[in-house]
């Protein structure tokens, strides 16, 4: 055996350790570059991919879990058959954790998937972050031309499209039609007083509620107060949302509250929270994205099954209706190795006969003519209701829908926002110099952004 | 002649004492790998997030920061919400640690005396700690529910009216409901190793004590508190550096809200830091935090050490 003298161990043990601290401090991977403004020359022209194009190809993907969201995956063995290529889905969350992972995956440069999910309301941070692919090189015009138009147009900015939609959500009001005289509100100020004259605390009725945390909060008053005609920015990304618009909207949050039309709790619901008191039938009125239609016609989980209606949303001062919106859709990473292969993965995803499967789970898909085939067999199905809320969801599609300003501070403003906002609500600040600070941090926020 | 058996020690730390700079190296040549581990999972990632403090550094222009010398500091220090949150966490801890000691004392008490059934009794007490304390979080935030909640539900049973009470946003209710949970949970540690503090003081004095007509109450003062300080101090230096760093259950029950009403020092760098991506900021906080905490920690052990001493006079 050969003895290995104490220097020679030295050596030895001091480059490895030496090596192994210099591994442990060197940079992580270089981030990708930036996107380009238009699509690069060298983007393949868009073409379906042919049977067996991706031979032994594995497509990594990013997706998001839970709901109904997951129907769509079914589609994807059908989409590795045709092509010879897997895919392995190597993360799963809910939006928030997925959102999360992917900035976080961008900021580090961490990034080894191909396919990640994309929202209308997260994208322009990975973006931001050069952490997508520009789409429009691989797509062709009649290839799009099949989607909502406003939803595609969601997903583009900087000139280019980064998110191809799968499906929606956009705000409608939903109101009991067992409770006498209730009819829908036109306008906020008329919601406002309908949600106070029907709050009945001896039946445990509360005239209405709001989602009160995190971004359903803020996304919430920026509907409201866009409908009475307000801005967020000015033409410069100066914050301007303590005009009198928003001191309207947001003294309508504290009213409602202070008049106990509202659970007292309700700082603390989230989506599922609120889904709930509908159910229950402790709520009038409220405006809420109308997903939970099969749960709320469901007599064995639901109060309400068959006493509810839908309608348009309000209008605000400035003649707007409301019409918070989010498209849920996919994007391909700058750092994929493999991009024919996720776009042609997109596209088998966000086909027709892949979004009818996704219809069939109550999502609202983003293609026309897959919803306007669901239309038609909603208005067979004998329940009025089935047809209405798609013909209003749809309307509010095509006219109504506004997503959250296209920039990657949306998250991080939002972040700001709704705990003041949530003061204005409790009354701990009045509404107008709550908006006050919200503007001065805001600005922070843009200024160190590099918006000025 | 026979060697004494540690000679061959003495010998090897002489040599080592005298001997060549390569005996001198060889063990920090073989502590080295260890130390390149540590350097690289707690060293690095340490001083990185330092710099960071150091920089404009958030995840979405993670490609193009720069260095900002103190303003991140400058910016907490004037962040009204940071020193509440700062306030509040030093009342959390203090009123967490001193109750669940209270608590916990007196649950240890009654299991010393305990001649049948300790050990059922022991595992009984334990349970709480077996449960995430992101469960523990569900849990209350479920019993502590203004519609739906045991609270409100019991209050209903006994007085026959309804009570809609917000537990989880009144001022003071949201905090006082985070430290329900928080003792719930962790006052089980105090007893077990106020118990085991207990079951090793020795039984001579008590004895003493007894022929000398002490009462239960003078012993438990005279003796038994004295005699298991050094226990005290270790399990509440403990349990402190664990409220320090107080996360999870506040998540799940009141995220650090509503507006800011429970707002926990981890529940704001979390908001700063990963709701707000402003790494830079939500690290400079996380280093004024640690100082603190240190020096916190650091009066605390001085204390377990004094008491220990203290206890061998």
């Amino acid at each position: 055996m050969t003895k290995i003298s104490r220097r020679s161990f030295l050596k030895f043990a001091g480059l490895a350790a030496g090596g192994a601290a210099l591994a442990s401090c060197a940079p992580p991977p270089a981030a990708p570059a930036a996107p380009a403004e238009k699509p690069a020359e060298s983007a393949p022209a868009a073409a379906p991919a042919a049977e067996g194009g991706f031979a032994g190809v594995t497509v990594k993907m990013h997706a998001i879990s839970g709901g109904n969201y997951e129907q769509l995956y079914t589609t994807i063995p059908a989409w590795e058959a045709a092509n010879g290529a897997k895919v392995e889905i190597v993360f799963k969350g809910n939006g928030f954790e997925t959102d999360k992972r992917l900035v976080q995956d961008f900021a580090a440069g961490t990034v080894d998937y191909d396919v990640c999910w994309d929202h209308t309301s997260f994208f322009s941070q990975y973006v931001k972050a050069g952490g997508l692919e520009p789409l429009e090189g691989y797509f062709t015009d009649a290839e799009l031309a099949d989607f909502i138009p406003r939803l595609l147009n969601a997903g583009r900015r900087d000139g280019s499209l980064w998110l191809i939609p799968r499906h929606y959500d956009i705000s409608l009001m939903q109101f009991r039609s067992d409770l006498e005289g209730l009819t829908a509100p036109e306008t906020w100020d008329e919601f406002k007083e309908t949600a106070i004259k029907f709050t009945d605390p001896a039946k445990g009725l509360y005239g209405t509620q709001f989602a009160g945390k995190e971004e359903a909060l803020t996304g919430r008053f920026y509907e409201v107060f866009t409908a009475e005609g307000g801005s967020l920015f000015d033409d410069k990304w100066e914050p301007i949302f303590n005009s009198a618009a928003g001191v309207k909207a947001a003294t309508m949050f504290a009213d409602l509250y202070k008049a106990k039309a509202m659970p007292p709790g309700m700082t603390n619901f989230v989506w599922d929270d609120v889904a709930k008191n509908f159910a229950n039938g402790t709520i009038a009125l409220y405006t809420e994205w109308p997903g939970w239609y099969g749960y709320f016609q469901d007599p064995s989980s639901s109060q309400v099954a068959g006493k509810f209606d839908y309608a348009r949303q309000p209008k605000g001062d400035g003649n707007i209706h409301g019409g918070w919106a989010g498209a849920h859709g996919f994007s391909v990473t700058k750092a994929s190795q493999h991009k024919d292969a996720a776009v042609s993965l997109i596209k088998h995803l966000t086909s027709p006969e892949s979004l009818t499967i996704e219809s069939e789970t109550g999502l609202l898909v983003a293609r026309q003519s897959v919803f306007d085939a669901v239309i038609e067999k909603a208005a067979g199905s004998g329940v009025p209701l089935d047809k209405k809320r798609l013909d209003l969801v749809l309307l509010a599609a095509q006219e109504d829908l506004k997503t959250p300003p296209l920039i990657a501070e949306w998250l991080p403003m939002s972040n700001i926002f709704y705990p003041i906002m949530q003061k204005i609500i409790l009354g701990d600040v009045e509404p107008k110099a709550g908006l006050d600070d919200a503007v001065v941090q805001v600005r922070k926020l843009m200024d160190d952004a590099g918006y000025y | 002649m026979t060697a004494h058996p540690l000679a061959g020690d003495t010998q090897t730390i002489r040599a080592r004492r005298t001997g060549s700079a390569e005996s001198r190296l060889l063990p920090l040549a073989l502590l080295l790998p260890g130390i390149a581990v540590l350097l690289a999972v707690i060293g690095f990632p340490m001083l990185y997030s330092l710099y960071l403090s150091f920089t404009n550094y958030t995840l979405t222009t993670a490609r193009s920061f720069h260095f900002v010398g103190l303003n991140n500091y400058i910016t907490l220090l004037k962040d009204p919400i940071f020193w509440q949150a700062f306030g509040r966490t030093v009342l959390f801890m203090t009123l967490a640690v001193n109750l669940e000691f209270l608590i916990g004392l007196g649950i240890a008490q009654l299991m010393a005396k305990a001649i049948r059934g300790r050990g059922a009794l022991r595992t009984i007490i334990m349970m709480p700690m077996m449960f995430a304390p992101i469960l523990v979080g569900f849990m209350f935030k479920w019993a502590f529910n203004d519609q739906v909640g045991l609270v409100n539900n019991i209050l209903f049973s006994l007085t026959g009216r309804a009570h809609i009470i917000p537990w989880l946003v009144d001022v003071p209710l949201g905090f006082i409901a985070l430290l329900v949970a928080e003792i719930w949970m962790s006052t089980p540690f105090m007893v077990i190793i106020l118990e085991a503090g207990i079951l090793s003081l020795p039984v001579e004095p008590f004895e003493a004590a007894e022929v000398d007509g002490a009462s239960g109450w003078q012993k438990f003062r005279m003796l038994t508190l004295p005699m298991v300080m050094p226990f005290v101090y270790t399990a509440m230096a403990i349990r402190s550096l664990d409220l320090a760093r107080v996360y999870d259950v506040v998540r799940i029950m009141t995220d650090g809200g509503p507006g800011n009403r429970t707002e926990l020092i981890w529940t704001y760098v979390y908001r700063l830091s990963f709701s707000g991506h402003n790494f830079a900021l939500g690290s400079a906080m996380s280093y004024v935090t640690v100082i603190i905490s240190f020096l916190f920690t650091w009066y605390l052990f001085r204390n377990v050490l004094k008491s220990r001493w203290e206890g061998r006079q």
